[in-house]
């Protein structure tokens, strides 16, 4: 907004070119037609040139990803993970993970194609796949081909984006052989499927936008959908996907600004299609894609799990032969039940102690019954559930409790009932004691303090108590506090069992309990046999928006430290890596880590780049033109697309609380060696010239003998980065082992590689 | 990102017509001035012939009223109310004299003390929460003497609104707003902080204002006056809270934009430019970093009795305060010297050691950190064990020195500081410190070379009491000791783990290591001038202890403040606070603002921003709406309020501290101002009668919604229940 309104003033100056990522070679004023822009065409020799390259990089990258990828024959990292998950697709039990499905989902029809049956968890890195009988390099492969697959694309965004043959090389061989790239995709990760399908959206969109002279043609369509799928993938594989989209969404709205001027001569019915098209191919397509996927999830997953727990009762209940629908039972009036603490597992019990007068801190008690938390079943934890008035006795059997309804709670050993009021609990003052009081009192003058109410979490009026699906919130009626505990042991007085109060701040998560089981219930009651329940239907956008708000919930808690998690400020000096499996006998590991040579060689590219946009707006702020138009405009539009796809798949790392990873960069790594391919061709390669023939302006390639210039670097360029590879490659590959001084070698910046003794 | 596009789209819609019928009559591109704006041009005109009566007269009835919202009934409530509890016991600091730690910087606190100082007070109450004020307390004044920073913000934002070039009604509009804001109003009644900070943001906006006005007669007095007044007031605002950073990033945004547009005037010599930037340099970076030095060094020189907050600074400040223990020691030390160890790293703790022992690793005694005076922080200084034994008799004395390889003895174990080749418990990276063997019993693994980092007086080959930082290497594994801000588990009670750490980083603070009690009978005491404490040294430490502490109000899950609120809550005015308990008895204040100002001012901010994006599609497509004057307002009055308002904003989303809403006041202050401009921008585009009457509207709203919420800022008296009627909402826990 702020450049904006910049802007407005400098109205009637010259506009520096349409902005937007494709070859931006072609300015607008400068050819118009799609027919003139093909004469950008290379010639037939230079076309041969890129396809031989195109062969012989793809054939590279599939021999580095699936070199010796059978070893080593165990579980690598966070294979433990996601092998585990495909394993719970085979068969088909309900788990839960922070990721969306699709790139898991890939693994399992993996799985699914050669036939295992899932029965392997995963359970340990270091367990063997051999002795379990795991297709494990049917499973690596997947992976190991997108990987292969992602070179190819980076070389196929530089050909497309109009650069020079030594460019596109070196772009490719950047990511080629780069050891991150390498370790990351042949093993059984997610990150090859974020990878690829994030190139692939780049690609796709300049495919687009170089269709921009042809708009709603059949071919602008293709593009405009290709990138909204390949998106789609992304964001479905993991949520940093969402990086992309900015990327997209910045080039998109910068194009779009550019339609709307009223130079370009375009109606606003004109640029409405235009809009619409986009929002219909980058948002809605992408969501739907996103959805499908989870359907997918859902159908797949229709047998109870191991993720149950993160789900709620309605959920589980459409699980089949999940414990809920298998053992929870209706509660009734005069049952004897045991109530537990969702959060601390702690069943709600009382015994014949007193709390003691004075705490610690000075503060009084009621020096009334202790009512505390206890871990284990016991009698003392039984309560029986009665009304605020009995029952006629005739009328007391089959009363079903529901929700909403307020209760007293009678406890059975001490023939007391538990009452709470306002006293200072033993640990917060700001928090109401829990105590109980004789019958005679309970039924006299304390019975409105022994008044609960029972409140369910998302239920509604009238439901029926059950055992375990029941997940309520028990208020005290006068005081309007909800019981709660929490795993800070009491002191010695209390046995070390948890304190037990009332809670003011009512809405927390933490005061859910829920009825564990019906002690009193004879066996052959008419309760316990159960006939065959159905399995319970949810509609889709029910299950999908709660599963989501659990991911999310659960991906920021993620917040635990680990040994080898990094900071965003050191990946692109590639500080330290993560040490992923190591064999003591062998010496042998394998250690994630990038190409040194190739991370610092892009990285310095990038700090280049930042350096001559920034010489350029201060020498153009002072009247100086040091670069001709197009040279701008392909600095500018081109790269300055891939910077912005750097920029945004790794700026955003900055503000994230949860823990990280170098393999997080590694998005970001495949823009920035887009942006030095670019460089290397800026740098290196003569400027095309422009000459007018037959009226036409037509663009003349800089002749072929100052290419020399950018070929040599680039020879330059692969000799070291290949030389970076090979020595990285026992850390990448996990064979041969290293000895001591080997290693010692390859501690390069303190790398903590193991072996180096 | 949805919602701007849609809003795009339907305002294209909406254009169209109007775009093809100009297309299809072949007019000139660009529309030229329409008639009203013409019209409005030759209405400005007549206005600033002869002496404006209202631009005397309305800043003084402004003012008046004021003074009367803020002061009235004042002294109604003779209790200590919310953070007057912290505020007030801060200013009897400064009254005693002792020296104590917080987390805000000390001016706002220090006038505080000057009210106090004022009002006779002499530092002896202690401002428990709720207690009431003893008679010898004049509360009152001091209240007015903060109220009267509430008040004077009034007639700042009046003048702010006449400088951004407001008209009469809308520099009253936004006059008013403040006026009657209701939670401005109750925040300034109380010795709180807020009232300052305001009053100095206030001026900023104002000084920022004025100097960009002055922008066409640059290096005149006037120029200068606001250049270095601004300075001035940032310095201020900085020095009561850190908040004021963030009005300071809209001056310094304002700055650099300023300096851009002037390095492409390619007309201006280069030296002319390079007096801009050195004024600038001068004027907001030098002034204010002075203005905020300043008041640290009168910290320091009003605070000179030893209080509690010593534990925050270094050993060698605490040793000048008074009345401490610290600096009584002798200077030098010998072997055979009884010390403690202090680590040097912010909220390092003293060297420290018990019989208890590690539970995994080598199962030697443990070795920790810790923040107490205790006997367990005992070390006895002995020579390695290739050297002469110590003996307790002789006279002979041997300094020790940089490079001199020792053995550190526990006192109360008699156990020697070790190391050894096992993982730290902790940071397992890291090797194990332990204690072991006794006098006799040991190996060289219990040897240490002191390595002197820096001494005050530049002469290393003594290792000095307080004034010497070392570091402690072992000597046979070539590892420092460290004692980073790890807490070890529950059996090391949770007490500071300190480790033998591999890597040799000598600007790693959690290294260095300094002598902060030191015993030696054979020794002379040392002269109190040895321990001087440079200023720019103990200034630093505190800042960046300011910011530990800081970043530490995390909140805390187990416990639950009914007080703190969410971001969110805070523009849709969904939360207030009550300010003290809620008993019958007590006089009850409620902190809420004016609903109409929030939620209107919070709309204006949305509206706001699609009004300039719709100027900027028509703008795109060709129309010309505005002339250089209006751009020049939109921008200046109206975009930079909306930046001041996300700078003050924006921070507290990312925050990881607990937030409070007193935290939205300074932010509020800018969405004032941007609703203000929009009010003003949009009224002069209709008809005349049309705007008076909407005027009318929103000073009735404004004033009617304050009279009725007057009660929570001058006080509720009686049961909370007569005050039912303003709970418009749940949250607003009124009644």
């Amino acid at each position: 907004m702020f450049d904006s309104a910049a802007g407005v003033r400098q109205r009637g100056k010259k506009k520096s070119g349409g902005s937007g990522p494709g070859s931006g070679s072609e300015d607008e004023p400068l050819i118009r037609k799609p027919h003139v822009a093909a004469a950008y065409t290379p010639p037939i020799a230079l076309h041969r040139g890129y396809q031989v390259a195109l062969a012989v990089i793809t054939a590279l990258a599939f021999a580095t990803r699936f070199w010796n990828i059978g070893y080593p024959n165990q579980v690598v990292f966070d294979e433990v993970h996601f092998g585990k998950f495909a394993s719970y697709y085979l068969e088909r039990t309900y788990f839960f993970d922070v990721h969306p499905p699709f790139g898991k989902l890939l693994f399992a029809l993996m799985g699914w194609f050669v036939g295992y049956d899932g029965h392997f968890k995963f359970e340990n890195i270091g367990d063997s796949y051999i002795t379990n009988g795991v297709p494990y390099v049917a499973f690596r492969a997947m992976p190991a081909m997108l990987g292969a697959l992602t070179v190819p694309v980076v070389f196929l965004t530089m050909q497309e984006s109009g650069y020079s043959l030594p460019a596109a090389i070196t772009a490719a061989l950047l990511v080629l052989f780069d050891n991150a790239h390498i370790g990351q995709t042949r093993l059984i990760l997610l990150d090859a499927t974020l990878i690829l399908s994030m190139a692939c959206s780049l690609l796709c969109y300049i495919r687009f936008y170089k269709l921009r002279h042809d708009p709603f043609g059949r071919k602008w369509w293709k593009w405009l959908l290709l990138t909204g799928v390949s998106l789609s993938c992304v964001i479905s594989t993991k949520y940093v996907g969402v990086f992309t989209f900015v990327t997209i969404g910045g080039a998109v709205l910068i194009d779009l600004w550019n339609l709307l001027d009223v130079r370009r001569g375009l109606s606003l019915q004109t640029f409405g299609k235009h809009f619409m098209a986009r929002a219909f191919g980058l948002i809605i397509v992408p969501f739907m894609f996103y959805l499908f996927w989870f359907q997918v999830h859902f159908a797949i997953l229709y047998k109870s799990g191991p993720g149950d727990d993160f789900m709620s009762p309605a959920f589980q209940e459409t699980l089949a032969d999940n414990a809920l629908s298998l053992s929870s039972i209706d509660v009734h009036y005069y049952d004897t039940v045991q109530i537990r603490h969702k959060d601390t597992k702690a069943f709600l019990h009382s015994h014949r102690e007193n709390y003691p007068l004075r705490y610690e801190d000075g503060r009084v008690s009621s020096q009334g019954q202790q009512v505390t938390g206890y871990p284990f079943n016991d009698t003392n934890n039984h309560w029986v559930i009665m009304p605020p008035a009995p029952f006629p006795d005739s009328q007391r059997l089959n009363r079903p409790v529901r929700n909403g309804d307020v209760i007293k709670l009678h406890h059975v050993q001490t023939n007391t009932d538990l009452l709470s009021h306002d006293v200072a609990s033993p640990y917060y003052p700001t928090n109401q004691e829990f105590t109980t009081v004789s019958m005679d009192k309970s039924y006299g003058d304390r019975h409105n303090d022994t008044l609960f109410e029972i409140k369910f979490d998302h239920g509604k009026a009238g439901q029926d108590l059950k055992t375990l699906a029941a997940h309520f919130k028990l208020l005290h009626v006068p005081s309007k506090v909800a019981m709660w505990t929490h795993s800070k042991p009491l002191p010695e007085w209390a046995f070390k069992q948890q304190e037990i109060n009332g809670n003011k701040n009512v809405a927390q998560t933490s005061n859910i309990w829920f009825i564990e089981d019906i002690p009193s219930l004879a066996a052959g009651d008419a309760r316990n046999t159960k006939e065959e329940r159905k399995v319970k239907h949810l509609s889709f956008f029910r299950k999908y928006f709660e599963l989501q708000r659990a991911m999310f919930h659960h991906n920021n808690a993620l917040t635990s430290s680990h040994p080898y998690a990094s900071q965003p400020i050191q990946w692109p000096f590639l500080l330290r890596g993560v040490s992923f499996w190591t064999k003591n006998d062998t010496r042998e590991q394998i250690y994630f880590l990038g190409n040194p040579i190739g991370w610092w060689l892009a990285s310095s590219l990038l700090a280049v780049l930042a350096g001559i946009y920034g010489a350029d707006l201060i020498t153009q702020r002072r009247g100086i033109d040091a670069l001709d138009r197009r040279t701008r405009s392909k600095l500018y539009n081109s790269t300055g697309f891939f910077f912005l796809a750097w920029a945004s798949h790794y700026f955003p790392f900055f503000l994230m609380g949860r823990q990280l990873f170098l393999h997080h960069y590694l998005p970001a790594h495949l823009a920035s060696a887009l942006v030095t391919g670019a460089l290397v061709e800026f740098i290196f390669c003569p400027e095309d010239s422009v000459e007018i023939r037959d009226g036409k302006k037509v663009v003349v390639p800089g002749n072929k003998q100052a290419y020399i210039g950018a070929w040599v670097a680039t020879g330059v360029i692969g000799a070291i980065v290949l030389g970076g590879f090979l020595f990285y490659a026992p850390l990448t590959y996990g064979t041969p082992g290293l000895t001591p001084d080997q290693v010692l070698a390859r501690k390069w910046l303190g790398y903590e590689l193991h072996f180096a003794k | 990102m949805m919602a701007t596009n849609a809003a795009a789209y339907g305002t294209g819609t909406g254009m169209d017509t109007a775009g093809l019928r100009k297309r299809a009559g072949g007019a000139p591109e660009y529309t030229s001035l329409r008639p009203e704006e013409e019209d409005r041009k030759k209405e400005v005109k007549p206005k600033n012939s002869g002496v404006d009566i209202e631009s005397v007269l309305a800043p003084i009835i402004f003012t008046v009223l004021a003074f009367f919202t803020r002061l009235y009934k004042i002294g109604q409530s003779n209790i200590v109310t919310w953070d007057e509890a912290h505020f007030g016991k801060f200013g009897s600091h400064y009254l005693k004299r002792e020296f104590y730690f917080d987390v805000h910087p000390p001016l706002g606190k220090m006038l505080v003390g000057l009210s106090g100082y004022l009002a006779g007070y002499n530092g002896s109450f202690e401002f428990k929460s709720g207690e009431t004020y003893p008679p010898e307390v004049n509360y009152t004044f001091m209240r007015i003497f903060n109220a009267a920073f509430g008040a004077l913000c009034i007639p700042l934002a009046y003048f702010t609104a006449k400088e951004l070039k407001l008209s009469k009604r809308g520099a009253w509009f936004v006059t008013l707003m403040v006026l009657c804001e209701n939670s401005y109003a109750t925040i300034s009644r109380f010795i709180l902080l807020d009232a300052m900070l305001l009053f100095f943001t206030f001026t900023t906006m104002l000084c920022f204002a004025r100097f960009h006005n002055m922008q066409k007669k640059p290096f005149s007095f006037e120029w200068f006056l606001w250049l270095v007044l601004s300075g001035i007031s940032i310095g201020c605002v900085c020095s009561v809270k850190w908040v004021g950073l963030f009005a300071t990033a809209v001056v310094g945004l304002y700055t650099i934009e300023d300096l851009w547009n002037k390095f492409g005037d390619l007309k201006m010599p280069v030296h002319v430019y390079a007096s801009h930037w050195i004024a600038r340099i001068v004027g907001l970076i030098i002034i204010p970093t002075l203005v905020y030095m300043a008041s640290f060094k009168a910290h320091f020189i009003i605070l000179e009795n030893s209080g509690p907050g010593d534990a925050q600074m270094s050993s060698l400040f605490q040793a000048n305060l008074r009345g401490t223990e610290l600096g009584n020691s002798p200077l030098e030390v010998a072997i055979g010297s009884r010390v403690t160890v202090k680590n040097m790293g912010y909220g390092g703790g003293l060297l420290h050691s018990h019989v208890q022992t590690y539970p995994e690793g080598s199962g030697q005694q443990q070795i920790t950190c810790y923040h107490h005076k205790d006997s367990n922080n005992d070390w006895f200084f002995y020579p390695a064990r290739d050297q002469p034994d110590y003996d307790a008799n002789s006279e002979e004395l041997r300094f020790v020195g940089n490079g001199d390889t020792v053995r550190l003895i526990h006192v109360q174990t008699g156990r020697n500081l070790h190391s050894h080749a096992v993982a730290a418990p902790v940071t397992k990276a890291d090797n194990e410190v332990s204690c072991y063997g006794n006098l006799t019993v040991g190996d060289h693994k219990d040897h240490w070379t002191v390595e002197i980092i820096d001494d005050s007086s530049r002469d290393k080959s003594k290792l000095r009491t307080l004034t010497s930082s070392f570091r402690l290497r072992h000597s046979a594994l070539g590892c420092y000791l460290r004692a980073g801000n790890v807490n070890l588990p529950q059996w090391g009670f949770k007490q500071i783990e300190t480790t033998c750490v591999k890597k040799n980083n000598p600007s790693d603070k959690y290294t260095h290591w300094n002598i902060e009690s030191h015993w030696n009978d054979k020794l002379p005491m040392a002269d109190v001038k040895a321990f001087k404490s440079p200023f720019l040294k103990d200034f630093i430490h505190l800042n960046v202890a300011m910011m530990t502490s800081n970043n530490a109000l995390v909140p805390d899950p187990d416990k639950q403040d009914d007080l703190a609120s969410h971001w969110w809550q805070w523009p849709i005015l969904n939360v207030g606070l009550r300010m003290c308990s809620w008993d019958d008895k007590v006089v009850k204040y409620f902190l809420l603002g004016n609903p109409f100002v929030y939620w209107a001012s919070t709309a204006s901010l949305l509206v706001f921003g699609l009004t300039v994006l719709v100027y900027l599609i028509r703008w795109q497509r060709g129309y010309q709406d505005l002339s250089e004057e209006d751009i020049d307002q939109i921008h200046y009055s109206g975009i930079y309020p909306l930046i001041g308002w996300v700078f003050h904003y924006i921070p507290f989303i990312a925050m990881g501290r607990v937030t409070y809403v007193h935290h939205y006041y300074p932010a509020l202050y800018f969405a004032i101002l941007v609703f203000g401009f929009l009010f003003n921008h949009l009224c002069e585009r209709l008809p005349k009668n049309v705007s008076h009457v909407l005027y009318a509207v929103v000073y009735a709203i404004t004033i009617g919604l304050f009279v009725l919420f007057s009660p929570i800022s001058f006080g509720m008296t009686g049961p909370a229940s007569q005050y039912s009627y303003l709970k418009w909402f749940d949250n607003w826990k009124i009644y």
